[in-house]
């Protein structure tokens, strides 16, 4: 009788129950309140449901030693993790962002993309923050990038800089990717007058296939050249644009564009999700992480915006770009163009402005791995 | 008996190599030094193999107990203990062994000896005492003076993880940025630079492309009308036709989510604009068309027939 208590208490020992800090509670509450917000207000559901329940996973107290953690050499969870820790995943959800991106209103108006290439300020302002703020400057690269507004990135640029907060700086960017319609709308007004916001923009003209065709291969010789350490984003992200423009590849865009990326997308968030371990994740860091990653996004706005105003400067009447598309060059993609648009028509019924906004939209994608190839060359 | 000959050379050039590994690199006191893969910082052993032959160390040991000469055993069959000619190797001394591979069951500190033994638990490989005043994120290493190993000289250095002791270059990037550039204002400058840079060469080419394309699609826009139909009406019908199909054509596109519902914008846009209308003849015709009920044949009697 004695040998059966003894064997269930040290079975009771391995359990969770036994296991378990008031970390692992909160972050199980966490990772709910994700599910919940992705269900319940559809915010980002592709990423957040995944992430919302990797954090459970990843939070299960368990007795060491079992080989089942992701921080575990040789786990499951540990080898799905490699592609999150050794930065491949990323480059793979660029392939399919590529296959499915149409950069038609940016060749159509290729201006627009300078507004792209304003939007970066998010991540080099958040960047000087935190610098101030007492990160490191490797940390403060990885930090300053959740700015660009762009997931993959953020988790490609924080493995290869600040590995130890990759899990912080992974969450906030999806979190903050997921309230762009809080963030954006009052820093967008707050920079623009009524008449702004009546600007109408011409129709975009018609894009031939050969045009279509060459932006993927001149845009990515040109990136590269300039930015190699950039290269395996910028590499798959027009690999996957010209798979899709070849038109004799479509069943290989088919792929990039569908399956491949929602497995990856599964992968990456469920791995992203469990490395929120209480232990690593509840640290003063973390929420400091998130406030330089708001400051990164209000930035990033800001500068958008702001660089339309600059660049209607030099613009005659009838050309003018309506300021509203400017918070468009963060790119998340098509998120931060729908608001872009809604705006828009809140000032204006038939002032549709998504077309134009997609065009900074895709730029900002460009001009996110374009930085983070640079802070990676910088600082890695 | 060739294969058995191949074997003892290749097992005496293996123990013969094994005598190459050399401790190279040690910190105890780590700050701002190497995190590991949980995310913490603890003391680091580097491992160098100084052979220009791959070494496995699968099977041998690291203790800082001279009566435990086995204490931490380096799991043999890892693909990872393979060292390369030449390459480093770095353990964490974390303390705890079953963190993986390179994870000891031991932590360092200042004064201890260090021991790499070999797989038969007795002959001490290496050896390296660690001075007991080394400071916080200071490592003690060998010297090495443009690629080649003093192995007989150690001194007190600038920590370099997974790379050349005593590089100038191994202070890392982002070390030589927080002292260079402290407030982050040269490289957000340099930066944005680079950022706009990539982006205005880029824009340039395509405005220059684009300009090229409308040229050529005018062109051949010309031609076709030259060929068909008067000028005038032509000419008219064209600047319709093409944004009537960039309408259509996007709208058409089999893509998802904004770029369906951008097209669609589009064409709104062009329509409450007025730029978009179907070309009317306003010439109504009604072609005669017989019926049972109109055609008069039907109504008419016919002659009475044998």
């Amino acid at each position: 009788m004695n040998t059966v208590l003894e064997n269930i208490g040290e079975f009771l020992k391995f359990t969770g129950f036994a296991n378990a800090t008031w970390g692992h509670i909160f972050m199980i509450v966490i990772g709910l309140a994700f599910i919940y917000i992705a269900i319940k207000r559809e915010w980002e559901p592709l990423l957040l449901v995944p992430i919302g329940f990797g954090i459970i996973v990843g939070n299960i107290p368990l007795f060491p030693g079992l080989n089942v953690g992701i921080y575990e050499d040789g786990s499951v969870l540990n080898i799905l993790y490699q592609g999150v820790q050794k930065g491949w995943y990323p480059p793979l959800i660029f392939l399919g962002i590529g296959a499915m991106t149409d950069f038609s209103a940016l060749i159509a108006n290729p201006k627009l993309m300078l507004i792209g290439a304003a939007a970066q300020l998010g991540i080099f302002g958040a960047y000087a923050i935190a610098l101030a703020m007492g990160f490191a400057p490797n940390e403060a690269g990885a930090i300053g990038i959740i700015g660009g507004a762009d997931g993959p990135t953020a988790i490609f640029l924080s493995s290869k800089l600040a590995p130890d907060l990759m899990g912080a700086i992974a969450v906030s960017a999806y979190s903050y990717m997921a309230l762009v319609p809080v963030i954006q709308p009052p820093i967008m007004r707050l920079c623009t007058t009524k008449k702004e916001r009546l600007i109408r923009m011409p129709a975009p003209r018609i894009v031939s296939q050969r045009e279509k065709i060459l932006f993927p291969i001149a845009g990515f010789l040109l990136t590269a050249f300039i930015v190699p350490s950039g290269l395996p984003l910028l590499g798959m992200l027009f690999f996957g644009n010209l798979l899709k423009e070849s038109g004799v590849t479509r069943r290989l865009a088919e792929t990039a564009r569908g399956p491949l990326i929602d497995v990856v997308t599964i992968l990456i968030g469920l791995t992203v999700g469990c490395s929120t371990q209480a232990d690593k994740f509840l640290q003063p860091s973390s929420i400091m992480i998130f406030v330089l990653g708001f400051l990164s996004f209000a930035i990033a706005t800001f500068g958008g915006v702001m660089f339309v105003k600059f660049m209607n400067l030099f613009l005659k009447p009838g050309n003018k770009i309506n300021p509203l598309i400017g918070n468009a060059g963060v790119s998340a993609v098509p998120d931060s163009a729908r608001i872009s648009n809604l705006e828009g028509l809140k000032y204006d019924k038939r002032n549709f402005l998504l077309m134009h906004a997609m065009g900074p939209n895709v730029a900002g994608v460009i001009g996110s791995a374009v930085a983070a190839g640079i802070l990676l060359g910088f600082l890695g | 008996m060739i294969v058995l000959c191949a074997l003892a050379i290749s097992a005496s050039a293996s123990a013969q190599n094994l005598n190459e590994m050399l401790i190279n690199e040690v910190l105890v006191n780590n700050e701002t030094s190497l995190v590991d893969g949980f995310g913490n910082r603890n003391g680091w052993i580097e491992l160098l193999n100084s052979s220009y032959g791959t070494v496995d160390i699968g099977g041998c040991y690291l203790t800082n107990d001279t009566q435990n000469m086995k204490k931490y055993l380096i799991p043999s069959g890892d693909v990872n203990t393979k060292i390369a000619p030449r390459q480093v190797v770095v353990f964490h001394a974390s303390g705890k062994g079953d963190q993986g591979t390179f994870y000891t069951n031991f932590k360092i500190e200042p004064g201890d000896t260090l021991y790499l033994v070999s797989n038969d638990g007795r002959t001490i490989i290496d050896q390296v005492v660690i001075p007991s005043d080394l400071g916080t994120d200071e490592s003690y290493g060998r010297v090495h003076i443009d690629g080649t190993i003093d192995d007989t000289r150690f001194e007190k250095m600038s920590p370099s993880p997974n790379s050349q002791n005593g590089d100038p270059e191994a202070e890392t990037k982002s070390q030589i940025m927080a002292r260079t550039d402290p407030y982050g204002w040269i490289i957000s400058l340099t930066s944005m630079s680079v950022v706009f840079t990539s982006l205005i060469v880029l824009f340039l080419i395509f405005k220059l492309i684009g300009k090229l394309s409308v040229k050529y699609m005018h062109k051949g826009e010309n031609k076709k009308t030259a060929k068909k139909a008067p000028a005038k009406v032509k000419v008219a019908k064209t600047g319709n036709a093409t944004e009537v199909a960039a309408a259509i054509a996007m709208a058409m596109d089999k893509e998802f989510g904004a770029e369906t519902e951008a097209a669609i914008a589009l064409a709104l846009h062009l329509h409450f604009d007025s730029c978009v209308h179907d070309q009317e003849s306003f010439v109504i015709t009604i072609k005669p068309h017989m019926t049972f009920w109109s055609d008069k044949r039907d109504m008419m009697l016919h002659k009475p027939t044998k």
